[in-house]
């Protein structure tokens, strides 16, 4: 399996052109919040990069802190009410 | 916890994951769509409906974790996984991220001591070495000013650290990394929307000693987004 993949990485980067990975980085870049802010036409691609990497940082924080938060609130409510609670809000 | 991997005609890319370079040939749906873009994918994690899907999920597994007033409330690290095993059910298997995450969640119960002890010493070795290489390849070439080939070593560089955040997609090429990582950005925004609103619609039902104060919590949590 090693050998297979040493492979497709070396033939992977002659078949991959930088082109093609700038391309797929411009796509990137419109999922990021910022990208719609500026509406930046062109970022460097290390950039796009970075900044991807710095929002998925950035949702795991968050994941994390509602954890938190769920985690208080389902110790002092009980499960019929979180059913409720979230048939609410997925209406809203 | 039942897992079902892949739909129908991703069930065979779960075999092999070497032959990422030639996925097209395949047929795989979300490769195909990698060029058509990334409003795609977007537009398929913020339809209401994997929303209301996520959150069913989700108390599944949160009640699966005995809380509810019963037991023991469950720790943040518990609810974060059932999170997050619920994000990878709701996507069904189909991409790469979500079947590391499936697979973690059924084999970490098991190897949880195991993986600890390795991964941590292997994490804190790596990242010394190759942040120091790459340092001194910065260094040497700042000084003979930026060419195309610094550019290239720092969009690797960058690519291998997502490659470390994104599930299961440590040693991918380029295209499936980004493909997946569009995919795994998007869910994510879709996991913390539909967990600040459980959040938010749980302080409600508990400050709610009357109908009114329960409608101007909801409102409040509305306007945030």
């Amino acid at each position: 399996m090693s050998s297979r993949r040493s492979r497709s990485r070396q033939s992977g980067s002659s078949r991959i052109t930088d082109e093609q990975i700038s391309d797929l980085v411009s796509k990137l870049q419109d999922l990021l919040p910022e990208a719609r802010l500026r509406s930046n036409d062109r970022m460097p691609s290390s950039r796009v990069l970075q900044e991807t990497c710095d929002y998925i940082r950035n949702l795991h924080r968050e994941v994390d802190d509602l954890s938190e938060r769920l985690s208080e609130l389902l110790a002092t409510s009980d499960m019929s009410s979180a059913q409720a609670a979230i048939i609410r809000s997925l209406l809203m | 916890m039942m897992i079902s991997i892949g739909g129908g005609s991703s069930s065979s890319a779960g075999a092999s994951s070497s032959s990422g370079v030639r996925v097209k040939g395949r047929g795989k749906p979300g490769v195909a769509a990698a060029g058509a873009g990334a409003g795609a994918v977007r537009t398929k994690w913020r339809s209401g409906t994997q929303e209301k899907i996520y959150g069913r999920r989700l108390l599944d597994a949160l009640r699966a974790t005995g809380a509810g007033g019963g037991g023991a409330p469950p720790q943040p690290r518990a609810v974060k996984a059932a999170a997050d095993s619920a994000l990878a059910l709701t996507a069904r298997g189909q991409s790469r991220w979500s079947r590391a995450i499936l697979l973690a969640g059924a084999a970490s119960s098991r190897r949880r001591v195991l993986v600890k002890a390795g991964g941590k010493i292997r994490r804190h070795r790596r990242p010394q070495a190759r942040a120091a290489a790459a340092a001194a390849k910065a260094a040497a070439a700042a000084a003979a000013g930026e060419t195309p080939m610094l550019k290239e070593r720092k969009v690797k560089e960058r690519l291998r650290v997502l490659g470390r955040l994104v599930p299961g997609c440590r040693k991918l090429p380029a295209p499936v990394l980004l493909e997946e990582t569009a995919d795994y950005v998007a869910a994510l925004e879709m996991q913390v929307k539909a967990m600040r609103a459980l959040a938010d619609a749980l302080a409600a039902a508990q400050l709610s000693s009357s109908p009114q104060q329960a409608e101007a919590a909801g409102d409040e949590s509305q306007m945030e987004r």
